[in-house]
């Protein structure tokens, strides 16, 4: 995991850099991205295995070394995405009189890129590597443990690690031992995350452009986390009492600077789309192709090394599955997506409403919240195979709790990205604002419709749009719960894909990964980016 | 102006303490002073306490002790006959200016046509006529305060707080602005009898105020009580003003 973070920053950097200080290769490498980060990171799986793995298949199973170097490009599809967004958005807030007195003083090339470009670079580098790390702790218990190909000559992926441990507990249908694997995995999250990144944060402030102060946290606050973390530091070697006592008060301190900045990080993101929009045609038509060509390119690598042929494939997949099939499952997998969001969404904006009305019930929750965010939904997987379908293996009720299942699944990969954006967003609504409403006695229902929630309203968006990137992700683990256990969908189309007779099943697979990549980009198109556009009126003017 | 024997308000010995780890802050040094019909400025340094002052006034913050008085009652929470008029303007941006105005009348038990057209009447005596379906975005700072303005007006209010009402503003725009405030404080078309406005901006004070309370630094206490007589309206440039600022300066630093 580590490797692949490295890979992955090495990727951001030199990415980032190049999108945003060359105007002309920005044309292309912006939208480029924008496809990549759209591809649901799950669906890459079976793509990456195929062509790693499939050198090897048949009836030696592929060296220990082959695997490690397909587990470490999944996560580094997994982390790259948000440093290389991060970056890009860093090197884009540098104010220009920043860049005209480099200039003036005759700073170019690396000395320019040393003292300027990377320190600006570094606080989105650092917020967004806890997010990378997530979605990398994500696949954790994904690609540790994975079976594929037909029966016979069934490659099987086993890595020694946690997420191989959680797997087994499952198949085993041992709650206990699953439930340890899950403890322990999200004690190392949350270890990393205190000790690491928490740390890092609060020296990234330092390197932060001084805009206008930030809502709420001002300059008293930052500084008491800074003693806070001191305190806490100190404490690491103290008896266990003192330890859990500070570890409190730090938690409230910290996370509610960690939201903002996760929260300001991920609007830098979304003023994306109005970027893209103004690229110049060539620029999206080379994207586009770049992307299809690569994806072309993907499609020979696999077969040629089966020594299948393409044609044999298609005609296989135009024999076995119809268009309007693929349509249908993908209307279903749609609906399970359209349920888990309608339910995410209603219980973030009650529990975003809640937390801005009283102060106690957020130092109550959040710090709840923010566990239950840093489990991996993948790792919940076994738990609710557990729970859910395996007591109702023989009853007639199997369909109804296998969609149930599903479902809640999906629910897990969306709801964190909207409950934190809209706590963040009630957060931030600034101080006066709240005086003014309050002076002018605006109280109760009213408050909550006319000032919450049109203040939360960007934040909706922008939780929506990750919320739905995470559903699809679970989607495709989530509707295939086990083997012979499984929902029609896109999701369990594509894990089935892959035990397929070889050349039929890479089509399947680039099959129904186009048609994902597609779906996500339509409805971000025609959704997400046509309410964004409106949601700059619900801005607060910085 | 006339000082009628009754205070409108009266502040009585306020405290405001933050309590903090180890020792604790005293912001407002047990503050005193009564309000009648006047235009009431409180300057003193910045950071002294001024607009938590302010605050407490309207009922928005609670001091540690004492109690303000309005006609002898006490005030715990925002009046809706007191009017606030904030620095940042504090417009919420998703509503248009007649929104923004009719905000602060909803909540009283006035006929929706009525709250309609008092907003509008509002509107249009700041001179924001043909600005109503306008989005505080798409206005000026000088034009956002006087939506400010219109807000804390429609509500007709007895007394009308400022926090640094013109210190957003551009040198010209807030000149300006100043002496509307006062013109329209004057008009005996208004019910709004006491203005109470928290600055650091002395000349400002002195140009617009009947009488000017000075704040020390932290913890603030009442420095001085300074009555100004002068005929209106005034110049800016009055080499009278001149000499009253000097003075009022002298105490702060």
């Amino acid at each position: 995991m580590t490797i692949a973070y490295i890979f992955a920053l090495t990727f951001a950097l030199a990415y980032g850099i190049t999108t945003a200080m060359s105007h002309r290769a920005s044309h292309v490498l912006l939208p480029l991205l924008d496809i990549f980060q759209s591809v649901p990171v799950l669906g890459v799986v079976p793509v990456v295995f195929l062509i790693i793995l499939g050198t090897g298949t048949g009836t030696t199973p592929p060296p220990e070394f082959n695997q490690e170097v397909a587990s470490i490009i999944l996560i580094f599809t997994a982390m790259a995405w948000a440093p290389t967004f991060g970056v890009i958005a860093g090197i884009n807030a540098i104010p220009t009189d920043i860049k005209e007195a480099a200039h003036a003083y005759g700073m170019h090339g690396t000395r320019y890129l040393r003292q300027i470009v990377l320190p600006a670079v570094f606080p989105e580098l650092v917020w967004s590597s806890i997010l990378a790390w997530g979605g990398g702790w994500y696949l954790i218990p994904v690609e540790e443990h994975l079976s594929f190909g037909q029966p016979p000559n069934q490659t099987q992926v086993d890595l020694p690690g946690l997420g191989r441990f959680i797997a087994l507990a499952a198949l085993k249908a041992d709650l206990g031992l699953a439930l340890f694997g899950l403890v322990v995995l999200v004690g190392i999250i949350l270890a990393i995350d205190r000790l690491i990144w928490k740390p890092l944060g609060v020296r990234a402030e330092k390197y932060k452009y001084e805009t206008v102060a930030a809502p709420r946290t001002t300059a008293t606050r930052q500084s008491s986390v800074v003693a806070g973390v001191r305190r806490y530091e100190d404490r690491l070697v103290s008896p266990v009492l003192t330890f859990f006592k500070s570890e409190r008060s730090y938690a409230a301190r910290v996370l509610e600077i960690t939201r903002l900045k996760r929260i300001r990080h991920i609007t830098e993101r979304l003023r994306f789309p109005e970027r893209i929009g103004r690229i110049p045609l060539w620029g999206r038509v080379l994207s586009y192709a770049i992307f299809v060509g690569l994806v072309i390119l993907g499609l020979i690598v696999t077969i040629m090394s089966r020594s299948q042929s393409i044609e044999r494939g298609i005609s296989l997949l135009a024999t076995d599955v119809t268009a309007l099939e693929l349509i249908a499952i993908t209307l279903l997998s749609l609906s399970r997506l359209v349920i888990a969001y309608a339910i995410a969404l209603s219980w973030t904006l009650g529990a975003g409403i809640l937390i801005a009305r009283s102060q106690k019930l957020s130092r109550l929750l959040v710090p709840i919240f923010d566990i239950g965010q840093s489990i991996p939904a993948t790792a919940l997987f076994p738990l609710v195979v557990i729970l859910l379908v395996d007591p109702f293996k023989n009853s007639p009720y199997l369909g109804f709790t296998l969609n149930l299942a599903s479902v809640l699944l999906i629910l897990t990969g969306m709801q964190w990205y909207l409950l934190f954006n809209i706590v963040g967003a009630v957060n931030g609504v600034p101080n006066d604002i709240l005086e003014a409403t309050a002076a002018y006695r605006i109280r109760g229902r009213r408050f909550v419709k006319e000032i919450l929630i049109p203040a939360s309203f960007p934040a909706i968006l922008i939780g929506s749009i990750q919320a739905w990137g995470g559903g699809w992700n679970a989607l495709i683990v989530s509707e295939s719960i086990g083997p012979n256990v499984s929902v029609p969908g896109l999701g369990s189309f594509l894990v089935q894909a892959s035990s397929r007779e070889p050349a039929l099943g890479a089509v399947e697979i680039y099959a129904s990964l186009l048609v994902m990549t597609g779906t996500v980009l339509i409805i971000n198109r025609l959704v997400w980016r046509r309410l964004l556009r409106k949601a700059d009126r619900y801005k607060f003017e910085a | 102006m006339s000082q009628a024997s009754e205070p409108i308000l009266q502040i009585k010995d306020i405290a405001k303490i933050y309590p903090g780890e180890g020792k604790s802050t005293t912001v407002l040094d047990h503050i005193s002073f009564d309000v009648y019909k006047e235009f009431l400025c409180i300057v003193g340094p910045s950071g002294c306490g001024k607009s938590t002052l302010l605050r407490i006034i309207d009922g928005l913050d609670k001091p540690t002790s004492g109690q303000v008085l309005f006609h002898g009652q006490p005030i715990t929470s925002p009046s809706p006959k007191v009017g606030v008029i904030f620095q940042t303007f504090a417009l919420i941006p998703w509503k248009t200016v007649l929104g923004n105005v009719l905000m602060a009348i909803s909540s009283a038990s006035i006929q929706k046509e009525e709250q309609l057209k008092i907003a509008q009447k509002y509107i249009q005596d700041v001179g924001l006529e043909g600005f109503e379906s306008s989005y505080p975005k798409e206005l000026s700072g000088g034009m956002k305060q006087r939506v400010g303005i219109a807000r804390a007006l429609a509500l007709q209010p007895e007394v009308l707080l400022m926090d640094e009402p013109f210190s957003s503003l551009d040198a010209l725009t807030a000149e300006n602005l100043r002496r509307e405030v006062v013109d329209i404080w004057r008009d005996p078309a208004y019910p709004t009898g006491s203005v109470i406005m928290v600055t650091h901006n002395v000349q400002e004070a002195v140009e617009m105020a009947d009488r000017v309370i000075v704040l020390s630094a932290r913890p603030a206490k009442i420095v001085d009580d300074v009555r100004i007589d002068l005929e209106r309206p005034r110049s800016p440039r009055d080499p009278v003003l001149y000499d009253l600022a000097d003075r009022i300066i002298s105490k702060i630093s």
